[in-house]
């Protein structure tokens, strides 16, 4: 029905009949309708919705509108029940009958198709307690999603037209604009120009004809924020440029939308008819002598029209090729006249603004950008979809908060702001406040909205070849810096990720970049290398390990490894190749293969901390492969069968290398020296052999059979174990160095980091990996009573797990953070808690307190405050909430360090942990012929590291003495191919057995009792051969 | 004025200056290169940049307007940096092969490169085009040594109105040429050739024609004539360093003698001629619209090839305005292969015709089968000005230290009329000397007869002739005010058309030429032609014509022995078969595309 809207009153009247009609109903049900719901059938189950309200005769109490995106994309279609605000998620036609008969006719919140709050994981029906709604502050998108986008009258109910209205009957062109500029909104299309500023410059050009114009060219891949708001709510914008279009002085307006916004183009269009037909838009508005009209002009989807000067040639019908400024659009614009351009978001701030007056807006936001900001949450994070948050919140309270954090539980890598124009924030900038000068002043830029967060798994070169690629495309070709420029950049960036790039190439590509910043003619030259550039800033050594080592961490660069899993490995295990030799029975084969690389694959099965996992292509479609336990069945199953075991062993060199440690680092290393015909001498300074493995790792975790039988294979090609031999005491590390060619000093960490807090020296304070070396080494002893381990990681956890099994009657665990923080493995936790353990997360020790025996601990409530330089929380104490625990006994087991009293430190070059500083390609420490590596180079880390150290050492230490650093690691096995029946069955991970909780707290029998040959088999076939690219 | 600092030097300058401009004023060399004076100022390939203080990024100094007080670097570390940068980048998508380039040693491109001192090619990436479109008989685009420069563009849209030339795709796929990629002989493009002038690199030239003109003339069955138009003598001579200006008339037929063409003719002989066709064609529209009969007017003057492509295109019911005279080169053709051929005793067929023309329309001209007689071509080739200086430098020819040589006749000899023919205004002040004085009797009443309102590069001129005193043959005609208008560049000439198409047009006679300034920046002329070249060459014209003493066409006595003994007269029988001839509705291409 069209109006006659001649007069303000006419507005009262209209929003008062709505109003009455709406209190004839009980429900009023939100049907959203924007993009990401649609895609996902919303229009079928608004049909069952109103079908199942007709059958149940509801059809006089219920009534349901089709509003814009509410902003949840990720978990359509989504339904809100008012007046209560119950918000459905995931709604099928099959749960909406269910929903109609439960809720609407008995009353009862269908509590599991709520929302589900991951983090919580609860499901909260309520959309003000939803935490992704409840930060949010809407003015932008005040009515997108609450109200029926298609209705005027819904419009007007929410105060609609009273603003343009008011404006018309009380204030001069001065007046609005003095409200804009108090208001201190700032352009929101991403440079952030103040928009009072720039409406007064066009009030003040003289001409007799001008244009306001709003751009609605959202082109940045990732951003719909505009797209949200002129679908959810078309009317506002109308009325936003209606008060621009006063207040400058224009009687015309264009709204230039891209053609890949049919449903924006669609649902502004019928807006502005039907404003028009009701006498809002067209001459003498609201009985004033304001006459204002608007016409949209559909732009064909070119990226660079966003830019002014070009989205002008384009309304023109012209080529939108930009040109250079001055003269401003405000002085010559549209077909050479005065014009005012803001994006779409501007406008919708301005009737929030006009309604409720500037300072009420300006009470957002920072000292220089007021208000809020619409975001488009993109990428890896846990709630897509449209935000909209008061400036000055930190990026972190909207990555981890708003955004729920990262799925998967994978780290937070960085953000991304501003599309191709913008740059990368990083973990390290968690805390910025988002506003236009802190994002600037880290490179990136707000842009208009668009927020992709990126986790652990994404290549920054990768990235920045995206977005210069995209750029690359969409610059018009006018200048050469853009045209060629970008295309030289992506060209290098294409072979940087593709393995092909030079020494340099980082160079070159600043250099590119900061040139065609200086000199493109428009914003988007000037801005197309800065996600370039900004990933050089912050990632510079990834784009060094992609043109040096060949090596894509993030596992994304797929033409420079083979699988992502073998990518992963530190030590280069073809983990596809021997999954698939499992899967045909060839189980010697995938022994042999996993042993190339590492000679620790019983071991490896138990204890490796398997990064591959984390990087299994399987987990996009079930769960990952379960690759450390089929390492380890492979393993186990050749070392049951007690065949004689045989390496190939080159001839003697007749040279000598001295290896210090016999531990995995120095093992491997000498394992793979002696096969190369070099005569290894190991040096060791306990009475057993294998370091960590065998002192550090308790017997449930890691039988010592299984140790010893590696450690023998070891032994057989060679390699001489010389247990029981301190370097410095028992034998001079000069000697060393006189009677050898080269030394491998792999020494680990072995001391226990103190927490420096009062009464550590009191006894019973026995500190983690002193107590698992005692326990290991010297045989088990008991333990009654209370006993805390301090700490979160696998020694705090193994100590822990050891005090429960020496007859501990209270085992607690302390932990400053929180649970899914534990740096121990998920698996670790989860059998230690099954054990019995208890865990306080959110505690610290403040001081152990006792005459000379330890009697109590005090302790103190963490709670978590502003994110660290690694991604993550930190947490800071609580005053006051001190309280004590008491304990038998404390092991604190925080962090070890290494030492190296046999050297004079003087003579070599150690960090300030005291670990060596080593040449990264040869880790070669400063003294001539002495390599180092494992944990005394790397400080504390895991087994696998200090693996691929020792065969990397090998290859050094082989190139050092006149070798070609070729290892060698036997006989080609050839891998089977792809079976062609792939059928692919979603199938989670193939069980294995456990021993049971109860009868593993008693001793220390092997926890975990590996796969059975046919779940391994079955296990082995999951995988799904990403290695085979055709 | 303003005062501003370059390179920490204190210069003063008009308001409303580019940086460029003023650094030019005080000799401070800023390397530009998209950047042509009076034609393209789009800032498109940023060689020119500088730093100027304060400003967030580098210059642009060729757009960039100066103010008071600017600071300005234009040779800092990050200028020649930036320069030398852009430069490699461009290079990197330009083909290394200069020296079987046309443009080899002429090139502006490779100059550039002389100042930039590239070490090496760091960039070896993709080529974004390579594609040769020699469709049309005039101009030939080879889209891979396109530097997308834009000059061309802003001759074809801004200059001459004609709109063919753009960019089309984007980024780096972005090649300058018609819509929808198609070819130059499938679009409106006229073959005026200002784009090949404006051209820095061998992207679009001329359709070579010295291959086949070097084979004919090393055929000895072969007679072959040249004959050169008039504004080829005042640009010539640039060509072999000579300052713009010099005419290099003699030697310039000296050298065509040595080159070993049979006859040298010239076209100002049917310049002349059609002065006297084209005079009686006016006076008989005239005659016919004073006594109510159809007549079209006004009359629009046809010598210009391109001009009559564009009115097919443009205007094509226009047509019946234009006047029906061949143009000279193909006057000159149609009689070197008639009248010429019986006085010789030769098979036309055994005759080979080569204009020199300052034109790549004329390369056109030649081929439309309108223009033929007897089934055959006119004129077999046609070569411009810079074809020319490369066939006489090719045929080692010491051009300077050539004597003077005269043209051949019959179809030699001219009047000054004739050689005005070369610019803006000349034909129309040919046809006003000849036909006043053929009207009344008497001289042309004007200093030096010059119409004086008519000359100049203004785009439109406009002179009113009374007549007075009228002979009594033409009585009728007495106390008429002839209304002429006379126009070079074809945004002038579109003017003049909507006017004649609202039926609004007051003149009786309209000259058009295509290029603008007339033939002596026609798009065959040496590299550069600016402005003031324009008016050097200009300048040369009049002096030929002033130094001769026959000045009007109607008193050339080959003319008038041509008329006594083949054509009889004006109009005649033999010169409707001959020099007469009729164009074709085009229409322009979008039209054409709506119908496919």
């Amino acid at each position: 029905m069209d109006y006659n809207i001649t007069e303000i009153g006419k507005l009262k009247e209209i929003k008062d009949n709505y109003l009455d009609k709406m209190n004839n109903y009980k429900y009023k049900i939100l049907v959203c309708s924007g993009a990401g719901c649609i895609s996902s059938n919303c229009h079928e189950v608004k049909n069952v919705l109103l079908e199942a309200l007709e059958k149940n005769n509801l059809k006089e109490k219920v009534y349901t509108i089709e509003t814009g995106c509410i902003g949840t994309c990720d978990i359509g279609p989504v339904i809100v029940i008012n007046p209560e605000g119950v918000f459905y998620t995931n709604v099928s036609s099959e749960d909406v009958y269910k929903i109609v008969e439960e809720h609407l006719v008995k009353g009862n919140i269908i509590k599991e198709k709520t929302y589900f709050d991951i983090k919580s994981r609860k499901n909260i029906p309520y959309l003000k307690d939803i935490p992704y709604f409840a930060q949010q502050v809407k003015i932008a998108l005040k009515n997108c999603g609450n109200i029926d986008y298609s209705s005027l009258e819904e419009y007007i109910s929410v105060d609609g037209y009273l603003a343009i209205a008011n404006v018309l009957n009380n204030d001069s062109q001065e007046d609005v604009i003095n409200k804009i500029k108090n208001s201190g909104l700032r352009g929101r299309g991403g440079a952030g120009f103040p928009v009072g500023i720039k409406w007064e410059a066009g009030m003040k050009a003289k001409s007799d004809q001008k244009y306001i114009v709003c751009n609605a060219d959202e082109g940045d891949p990732g951003a719909f924020m505009d797209r949200s708001i002129l679908e959810g709510d078309p009317h506002n914008i109308i009325e936003g440029m209606m008060i621009g279009g006063y207040s400058i002085g224009a009687s015309k307006g264009y709204v230039y939308i891209r053609a890949e916004y049919p449903l924006a183009v669609e649902r502004l269009g019928l807006a502005i008819d039907k404003a028009r037909n009701s006498g809002i838009l067209g001459n003498n508005i609201f009985g004033s002598s304001f006459s204002f009209d608007l016409e949209i002009r559909i732009g064909a989807g070119a990226f660079v029209c966003g830019e002014e000067t070009a989205l002008m040639a384009s309304v023109e019908g012209k080529r939108g090729e930009p040109k250079q400024k001055p003269p401003f659009p405000f002085q010559k614009g549209l077909f050479e006249k005065p014009t005012i351009i803001n994006n779409v978001e501007s406008f919708a701030n301005i009737v929030p603004i006009i309604l409720n007056g500037s300072d009420w807006f300006s009470q957002y936001g920072t000292k220089k950008s007021k208000g809020t900001k619409v975001f488009a949450l993109a990428g890896d994070i846990v709630n897509t979809g449209i935000v909209e948050i008061p400036m000055g919140v930190t990026l972190g309270e909207v990555i981890f908060n708003i955004g729920g954090g990262i799925p998967k539980g994978k780290h937070f890598k960085a953000a991304q702001t501003g599309g191709p124009s913008g740059g990368c924030i990083t973990k390290e900038y968690l805390n910025t406040p988002i506003d236009y000068d802190s994002l600037t002043k880290l490179g990136a830029i707000m842009g208009s909205g668009g927020l992709i967060s990126m986790d652990e798994d994404t290549c920054m070169v990768d990235m920045a070849r995206f977005f210069m690629e995209f750029v690359q495309e969409e610059s018009c070709g006018k200048c050469v810096p853009c045209r060629l420029g970008t295309k030289r950049m992506l060209e290098i960036l294409e072979r940087i990720t593709k393995g092909e790039g030079k020494i340099g190439d980082i160079e070159l590509l600043e250099e590119l970049g900061s040139m065609i910043k200086e000199t493109a003619v428009c914003g988007l030259g000037q801005t197309a290398p800065n996600p370039v550039l900004s990933t050089i800033k912050y990632f510079r050594e990834e784009y060094e390990e992609h043109i040096i080592n060949n090596h894509c961490d993030a596992g994304v660069c797929s033409e420079m490894f083979l699988s992502p899993c073998q990518n992963a490995c530190p030590a280069d295990v073809n983990v596809p190749g021997y999954i698939s030799l499992i899967a045909a029975g060839r189980v010697r084969d995938a022994y042999n293969l996993i042993r190339k690389d590492n000679p620790f694959p019983a071991i490896c099965g138990r204890v490796c901390t398997h990064p591959c996992e984390s990087k299994c292509r399987r987990m996009q479609l079930d769960e990952s492969l379960s690759i450390v336990n089929l390492k380890r069945y492979a393993a186990d199953y050749i070392l049951k069968s007690e065949e004689p075991y045989m390496d190939l062993v080159f001839p003697k060199k007749g040279k000598k290398v001295a290896i210090v440690g016999a531990g995995p680092s120095g093992l491997t290393c000498a394992y793979y020296l002696a096969r190369l015909g070099y005569e290894v001498d190991v040096y060791e300074e306990q009475p057993i052999a294998g370091g960590v493995l065998a002192f550090g790792i308790p017997e449930y975790r890691l039988p010592k059979d299984i140790l010893a039988k590696e450690i023998k294979l070891i032994e057989n090609v060679g390699v001489k174990i010389h247990l029981n031999i301190e370097v410095g005491k028992d034998i001079q590390f000069e000697e060393l160095k006189n009677d050898y060619n080269s030394i491998y000093i792999a020494t680990g960490t072995q001391f226990s980091r103190k927490i420096n807090i009062p009464g550590e020296d009191l006894s019973n304070v026995y500190y983690g990996l002193d107590f698992l070396k005692d326990v290991n080494i010297n045989g088990d002893f008991k333990l009654k009573g209370t006993v805390a381990v301090i700490g979160g990681g696998s020694t705090a956890m193994d100590a822990a797990r050891v005090a429960v099994r020496l007859g501990a009657d209270k085992v607690i665990v302390l932990y400053r953070r929180n649970l899914e923080d534990m740096p121990a493995d998920v698996i670790e936790i989860k059998e230690g808690i099954e054990e019995g353990i208890t865990i306080h997360t959110m505690v610290s020790p403040t001081q152990f307190i006792g005459e000379e025996k330890l009697e109590e601990i005090e302790c103190v409530d963490m709670k978590l405050s502003d994110f660290g330089s690694d991604g993550r929380r930190k947490t800071i104490p609580i005053k006051g909430s001190e309280f004590k625990i008491k304990v038998d006994m404390v092991i604190p087991a925080v962090s070890q360090y290494s030492d190296l009293p046999f050297i004079d430190k003087n003579e070599v070059e150690t960090t300030r942990w005291g670990t060596f500083v080593t040449s990264k390609d040869t880790l070669m420490t400063n003294i001539e012929g002495v390599f180092a590596g494992g944990d005394v180079a790397r400080g504390s880390d895991v087994v696998i590291t200090a693996i691929a150290d020792g065969k990397n050492a090998a290859r050094a230490i082989d190139k050092y003495l006149g070798g070609n650093g070729i290892l060698n690691t036997g006989e080609e096995i050839e891998i089977p191919k792809t079976s062609e029946e792939s059928d692919i069955l979603e199938h989670e991970r193939f069980s294995m057995k456990y021993l049971d909780p109860e009868d593993r707290k008693k001793c220390f029998g092997e926890v975990a009792l590996g796969f059975h040959k046919l779940n391994a088999i079955a296990e082995s076939m999951r995988c799904l051969r990403c290695d085979r690219r055709s | 004025m303003i005062e501003l600092t370059i390179n920490n030097k204190k210069i003063k300058a008009k308001e409303g200056m580019t940086i460029l401009d003023i650094a030019k004023e005080n000799n401070i060399l800023i390397p530009h290169f998209c950047y042509l004076e009076n034609v393209n100022k789009v800032g498109s390939c940023r060689i020119c940049v500088v730093e100027v203080e304060g400003a967030k990024n580098l210059q642009a100094s060729c757009i960039v307007e100066a103010r008071d007080g600017m600071v300005i670097k234009t040779n800092s570390e990050k200028v020649k940096k930036t320069r030398k940068l852009l430069y490699e980048l461009m290079l990197s998508d330009h083909p290394r092969d200069c020296l079987s380039c046309s443009r080899n040693q002429n090139c502006e491109f490779q100059k550039l490169g002389e100042l930039m001192q590239i070490d090496e090619f760091r960039f070896e990436g993709e080529k974004s085009k390579n594609f040769i479109d020699s469709s049309s008989p005039s101009i030939t685009r080879e889209l891979s040594k396109c530097i997308l420069c834009r000059r061309c563009v802003e001759v074809c849209n801004e200059i001459q109105g004609v709109g063919i030339l753009s960019p089309q795709n984007r980024g780096f796929k972005t090649i300058i040429g018609p819509a929808n990629n198609l070819q130059l002989n499938t679009v409106n493009c006229t073959y005026c050739g200002q784009c090949t002038i404006v051209c820095p690199v061998g992207a679009i030239q001329e359709k070579d024609s010295l291959k086949e003109v070097w084979e004919a003339i090393f055929d000895d069955s072969k007679r072959v004539i040249v004959q050169t138009a008039p504004a080829v003598r005042a640009a010539l001579g640039e060509e072999f360093g000579y300052a713009p200006g010099t005419l290099v008339t003699g030697k310039m037929v000296s050298a065509l003698k040595e080159i070993g063409f049979n006859d040298i003719f010239d076209t100002n002989f049917t310049a002349d001629l059609t002065i006297l066709e084209e005079g009686h064609e006016f006076l008989k529209r005239v005659e016919s619209a004073l006594s109510k009969e159809k007549a079209v007017l006004p009359m629009i003057t046809s010598c210009s090839p391109g001009w009559i492509k564009y009115i097919e295109h443009t205007f094509p019911d226009l047509i019946e305005n234009l006047s029906t005279c061949k143009s000279p080169q193909m006057m000159l053709g149609a009689l070197a292969k008639s009248y010429y051929a019986d006085k010789i005793e030769s098979d036309p067929k055994d005759i080979y015709i080569v204009s020199v023309m300052p034109c790549t329309a004329k390369k056109f001209e030649i081929t439309r089968e309108e223009l033929y007689n007897d089934g055959n071509p006119n004129v077999d080739a046609v070569l411009t000005t810079r074809e020319l200086a490369k066939m006489i430098k090719d045929a080692g020819i010491d051009f300077k230290s050539l004597e003077d040589s005269k043209f051949d006749n019959p179809l030699g000899m001219s009047s000054g009329a004739a050689d005005i023919f070369a610019v803006t205004g000349g034909v129309m002040e040919a046809a006003i000397r000849t036909v006043y004085e053929v009207v009344t009797g008497r001289e042309l009443p004007m200093d030096k007869l010059h119409v004086t309102p008519i000359v100049g590069f203004d785009q439109i001129k406009t002179a009113d002739l009374l007549i007075d005193g009228a002979l009594k043959e033409f009585k009728h005609l007495e106390g008429i005010a002839v209304k002429v208008a006379v126009t070079s560049g074809l945004k002038g000439a579109h003017k003049l058309l909507e006017e004649i198409k609202e039926g609004k047009s007051p003149y009786h006679f309209i000259e058009v030429m295509c290029c603008p300034g007339g033939c002596i920046s026609g798009g065959g002329q040496p590299r550069p032609t600016n402005n003031e070249i324009r008016q050097k060459r200009l300048e040369a014209i009049y002096k030929e014509d002033e130094d001769k003493e026959m000045r009007k066409s109607h008193e050339n006595p080959f003319i008038l022995k041509l008329y006594e003994e083949y054509l009889i007269e004006p109009l005649g029988h033999k010169s409707h078969k001959l020099l007469h001839t009729k164009y074709t509705k085009r229409g322009i291409f979008n039209e054409r595309l709506k119908k496919l």
